[in-house]
């Protein structure tokens, strides 16, 4: 059935597809997990998970997500990334992680797929309105069902002769018509599908549903009694993973290659404005909650904002940006130069504020608009219904600014307007007392309140490495006077980092594409792991720990106390 | 004091489960192992129940047998709202008896099809089983389809689920176990997921609860704001 | 479906798992299937057991073993030894055989699903782990050059209830051992007695590619349990993870490193694959077209 693959057909009707259920379909034998968004995206996916292959359908639909019911991986809406994995929190998948997903059209109130589609469903002369009729699974393979329906005579119905060899039409005594459509389940089962050209309702949708069922389950009941011999069936072929799925890769995206449009920009205050960005073309990549991009400005500027979208809310990016008057020019340009319909150049998100979602209990604090990644993680710590409690310090005039976020948990959210800064001392005080197993607190704001809190929050003895943060922008001086070697392990170089240069340049010099994003040791996307030497860090990314570790650096902003350093690249 | 004598595997057993966690009651397991020691069958248990069929329920010294029974029993004495067994109501009740028997009927099916496949009970002629449980799903998803197009959700005319519900849900949902697939009964599936949604639903082994409802938003949608001076 | 016959003698030259001892007492004669061939096992008066093929007339008898609680046959020429499970015979302990079950899926993905830690949460929910204690900590796997056994050592995972008689939660340490291409042993820390171990054991009976009779069975220090709540236990905890296993595509495990996609908490499935993809098995796996994938760890 080579041909089919290229032909539209009918998986599942709409009513198919109820709110949060998950509906196991086949066509030509592959499996699909079919599922409405609550957005009202239609997904249709290959029924399996990539993990370890269990199908998606005896999961979840969470809404925008779809979790498997093995190790419950989560997938994202539209994009059918794999958002989380449960069994390592910490990290954030690789975005290759993704399902194989399948072109949907809704159309005759069905919901049609193709493997390599050419153009759109077709159109069925006559249906202008229609009634979806109850569709009836026949034991029996495709051809034998279309051989019975093109010689049999329908009772008080005369059949149409047309091209479109798949659409049967037929016209009622009464001059109304019905159109029948078979669906190739598998080899030797096929759904007979069938719609009538009026839209009806109450009791007359429920006689001409009546009458039709009986009509069509006798169809099938005199095609089964014709007892064909059966085919041999055949699994269709599962497609290999790419190769680094395989082996855990360290990934190195082409930067800045997204294309966006500004859909949306909207004052939330006297001083944030939100904007809302659409892919141009192609599907916007997942993200994880806590990502930010890197958004390309008109003067070659490049600035990084944290996403503030929900789980699964995959068709467009939102982002958050403070107008700092007297501030650098990054967000003068946003509130100034940018209008609704402008296309930027975007990368991809990068993911180093991971959530990790395995604690029972996290203390968001955030400061003024430090709170935009934690808005992201809000949302989907709600959405997986785990606790969490958000404390805002803020200025009065931005208190409204984030509201309708909050909306679906406004009673886990505390706003604090105005505080001075003893003030918030004790404040953070009162809530970072008692630490308790599995609890995390996360932090993100102006450098000053990062740092108080870490404090508080070790003087209270909160372990080091639950306590999160990030910082908008590295303050500490960075020198960049020593020379060093680096040896690159994987792909056995070796470089000289003379003074001036930082190791991340380096590197792009010598070909060796490392993903990088704000360049000043604040946002963790550039890290790579140390096998030798002596770092001299200098970012504010790392925690102590870590930092003591010597294991991890920031190869745009930390250098080597030792001769030489071998990375793990 | 309730007391019922249970098997965690056990679809009949489940069905009492079931309705006593709708019904919130509490009540003792005397656990029978079913499986692999066949203590159904022991001398004992035959004293309790000459049948030598789980589940059995004690409600003090009342002994009642048979899992469609004891739910009748139940919904009779214990739900004050009168839904799960409207007795007032002899249209629904004869309704409800209808799937009672429906409901028995897949136990010398879907059931022994699950036997069959995981507990080893040779003497059943699988392959005649599974065909028969596919005739049933058939006309139980005509049945829940055409239900639905009436504003019903439930197997019968009713806003609420029923004791009829309770009684065919186990073996239809676990009748992948005996190798019979749902694939072709959408409106049986749609079913099973607003069954696992019926509030205090309890799952057994072998069976997941379904997705989440929305996340429910909050009553109190003012948050909580304190000023500085 | 007709049944295939079973050529690789990977397969063919094991010893099978065919019955507990304990069922075999109840009954004289019993059949069984075993890689899609019939067999017969009677026992005589004298307790002595034989084996035939249920087709030979001839009654050839096969060779067997008892060993562990359970009666063991091989349709090939079997190793004389079969692996070593001390703990078996300890005198404080108590052997449970808790019965076997019928899955329709291959012994590898059965064997897979027993080394996992990562489903506890979401597959024995409130028994063997809970959100959000999903964490999977790194652990040790190595591969026993003298015994040819995988072991996985240092696991670590959160158990709200972590046997019959535990009923608070707590990080349990684990030991995985699996010392025959179908059967694993998982050692936990006995909640009686810290410093020594429950064993959990798994021995696979291949009826065909695609199913499978699981025998299960505990040897544990715990002497407060009946045997019965212990069985029931244990059977709650298979009975959860059936459908998991009945659900996953395709039935044979896929050695291609390919095919899936594994994370660090799958490390000892990845061991596992590329064992039985070293030993040449073809039997209820998919082998890897390309051999050159696997590279020794
Ligand atoms: S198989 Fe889906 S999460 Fe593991
Ligand atoms: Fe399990």
């Amino acid at each position: 059935m080579k041909l089919a693959l290229s032909k539209w057909f009918p998986v599942a009707s709409i009513s198919d597809l109820p709110y949060r259920h998950i509906f196991q379909g086949q066509l030509l034998g592959r499996e699909y997990a079919i599922w409405k968004a609550d957005d009202g995206n239609i997904n249709i996916w290959e029924n399996r998970c990539l993990h370890r292959g269990v199908r998606l359908s005896i999961g979840t639909n969470e809404g925008f997500e779809l979790k498997c019911q093995y190790h419950g991986w989560r997938y994202a809406n539209r994009t059918a990334g794999c958002t989380y994995i449960p069994a390592h929190p910490a990290d954030a998948p690789a975005r290759t992680i993704c399902n194989n997903t399948y072109t949907c059209q809704e159309k005759y109130g069905m919901v049609w797929t193709c493997e390599t589609p050419i153009g759109d469903v077709p159109d069925i002369k006559g249906f202008k309105s229609f009634t979806v009729l109850r569709p009836i699974p026949i034991n029996s393979a495709y051809k034998n069902v279309r051989n019975f329906l093109s010689s049999k005579e329908i009772p008080d119905h005369h059949m149409l002769r047309s091209k479109q060899t798949e659409f049967w039409r037929f016209k009622t005594n009464a001059g109304n018509l019905l159109s029948l459509v078979i669906q190739p389940q598998s080899g030797n089962i096929s759904i007979l599908r069938g719609i009538y050209n009026l839209k009806t309702t109450g009791t007359e949708k429920l006689r001409v549903l009546k009458y039709y069922n009986s009509l069509m389950t006798k169809l099938r009941d005199e095609i089964e009694s014709q007892h064909l011999p059966k085919l041999h069936e055949r699994n269709p072929k599962i497609s290999k993973l790419a190769d680094d799925l395989s082996q855990f890769p360290t990934l190195s995206d082409q930067k800045h290659n997204l294309r966006v449009s500004v859909s949306e920009k909207v004052k939330l205050s006297d001083n944030i404005v939100k904007l809302k960005l659409k892919s141009i073309k192609k599907q916007l990549p997942t993200f994880h909650a806590g990502a930010h991009i890197d958004i390309v400005l008109q003067n070659g500027l490049i600035r990084q904002y944290s996403l503030t979208n929900g789980p699964g809310e995959t068709d467009h990016y939102c982002i958050a940006v403070k107008i700092e008057k007297h501030g650098g020019g990054g967000s003068k340009i946003i509130s100034e130069n940018i209008s609704v319909g402008d296309i930027m150049a975007i990368s991809a998100p990068h993911n180093s504020f991971p959530l990790l979602r395995n604690s029972t209990h996290i203390i968001f604090l955030a400061g003024g608009i430090g709170i935009t990644p934690m808005l992201s993680m809000a949302k989907a710590m709600h959405s997986m219904r785990q606790s969490f409690e958000l404390h805002h310090f803020t200025k009065s005039n931005d208190k409204e600014a984030f509201s309708h976020d909050f909306a679906s948990f406004t009673n886990k959210v505390i706003t604090y307007n105005d505080l001075s800064i003893n003030q918030s001392l004790t404040t953070i005080k009162s809530l970072l007392k008692k630490p308790k197993f599995s609890n995390k607190i996360y932090v993100c704001g102006p450098g000053e309140m990062i740092q108080n809190a870490i404090k508080i929050g070790l003087e209270f003895g909160w372990n080091e490495s639950d306590i999160h943060y990030e910082y908008f922008k590295n303050e500490n001086e960075i020198h960049k006077n020593s020379t060093f070697k680096i040896d690159l392990a994987r792909s056995a170089m070796s470089l000289e980092v003379p003074s001036g240069k930082s190791v991340l340049q380096i590197l792009k010099e010598n070909g060796v594409n490392l993903v990088s994003s704000c360049e000043q040791g604040a946002c963790g996307t550039c890290k790579v792991r140390v096998i030798e030497g002596k770092i001299d860090h200098q970012d504010v990314f790392l925690n102590s720990l870590e930092k003591e570790g010597q294991n991890i650096m920031l190869t745009c902003v930390s250098r080597a106390k030792s001769k030489r350093l071998i990375l793990d690249i | 004091m309730l007391k019922l004598y249970d098997y965690e595997l056990s679809g009949n057993c489940y069905k009492v489960r079931l309705m006593m966690a709708f019904l919130k009651l509490s009540y003792d397991r005397e656990l029978i192992e079913f499986y692999p020691s066949k203590k159904h069958k022991s001398l004992e248990f035959l004293e309790i129940n000459p049948l030598g069929q789980l589940p059995v329920l004690m409600d003090n010294d009342f002994i009642i047998r048979d899992a469609q029974a004891i739910l009748i029993y139940l919904a009779q004495k214990y739900d004050s709202q009168n839904n799960w067994y409207p007795s007032e109501k002899p249209s629904l009740v004869a309704e409800i008896s209808e799937w009672l028997f429906f409901a028995n009927d897949l136990t010398a099916t879907s059931s022994a099809a699950r036997l069959h496949d995981g507990f080893f009970y040779t003497n059943i002629h699988v392959e005649k089983c599974r065909k028969k449980a596919h005739d049933q799903f058939r006309i139980f998803d005509e049945h829940l389809y055409f239900n639905e197009q009436q504003g019903f959700p439930w197997i019968c005319k009713s806003q609420y689920p029923t004791i009829a519900d309770i009684a065919c849900f186990p073996y239809i949902i676990l009748s992948e176990e005996g190798g019979i697939s749902r694939i072709n009964y959408p409106a049986v599936r749609r079913w099973c997921d607003r069954f696992k949604r019926i509030p205090n639903f309890i799952v057994m082994s072998g069976i997941f609860p379904a997705g989440p409802q929305k996340v429910p938003d909050n009553e109190a949608k003012q948050s909580k704001i304190l000023n500085g001076n | 479906m007709h049944a295939e016959i079973c050529e690789d003698t990977v397969i063919l030259n094991q010893w099978h798992p065919i019955s507990s001892t304990d069922d075999l007492k109840n009954h004289k004669q019993i059949t069984t299937m075993l890689l899609e061939e019939k067999i017969t096992c009677k026992k005589n008066s004298n307790g002595k057991y034989f084996v035939w093929k249920s087709i030979d007339i001839k009654k050839k008898l096969l060779p067997i073993k008892i060993a562990y609680g359970y009666l063991w046959t091989s349709l090939g020429t079997p190793p004389t030894d079969l692996f070593s499970f001390p703990e078996f015979y300890e005198i404080d302990r108590r052997n449970v055989a808790t019965g076997v079950f019928g899955v329709n899926i291959s012994a590898g993905r059965t064997i897979e699903n027993f080394l996992d830690m990562g489903h506890f949460p979401f597959v024995h929910t409130g028994v063997l782990g809970e959100e959000p204690h999903t964490e999977v900590k790194e652990y040790d796997v190595s591969i026993c050059e003298t015994n040819d056994e995988i072991l996985a050592t240092k696991c670590q995972f959160y158990q709200p209830q972590a046997a019959v008689i535990s009923s608070k939660g707590a990080e349990v340490d684990y030991i995985y051992r699996i010392p025959h291409i179908n059967c694993a042993i998982l050692y936990k820390s006995s909640p009686v007695d810290k410093k020594r171990q429950d064993a959990i054991i798994i021995f696979v009976q291949p009826v065909s590619q695609e199913i499978v009779r699981a025998h299960t069975g505990m040897c544990i220090i715990d002497d407060k349990s009946a045997d019965k709540d212990i069985r029931l236990f244990q059977q709650t905890i298979f009975g959860q993870d059936k459908p998991i296993l009945e659900n996953q595509f395709p039935k044979k495990l896929p050695l291609d490193s390919r095919a899936e996609t594994p994370i660090r908490a799958d490390k000892s499935s990845i061991a596992y694959r590329r064992w039985l993809s070293q030993k040449g098995l073809t039997y209820g796996v998919i082998p890897s077209e390309d051999n050159n994938l696997f590279e020794v760890m």
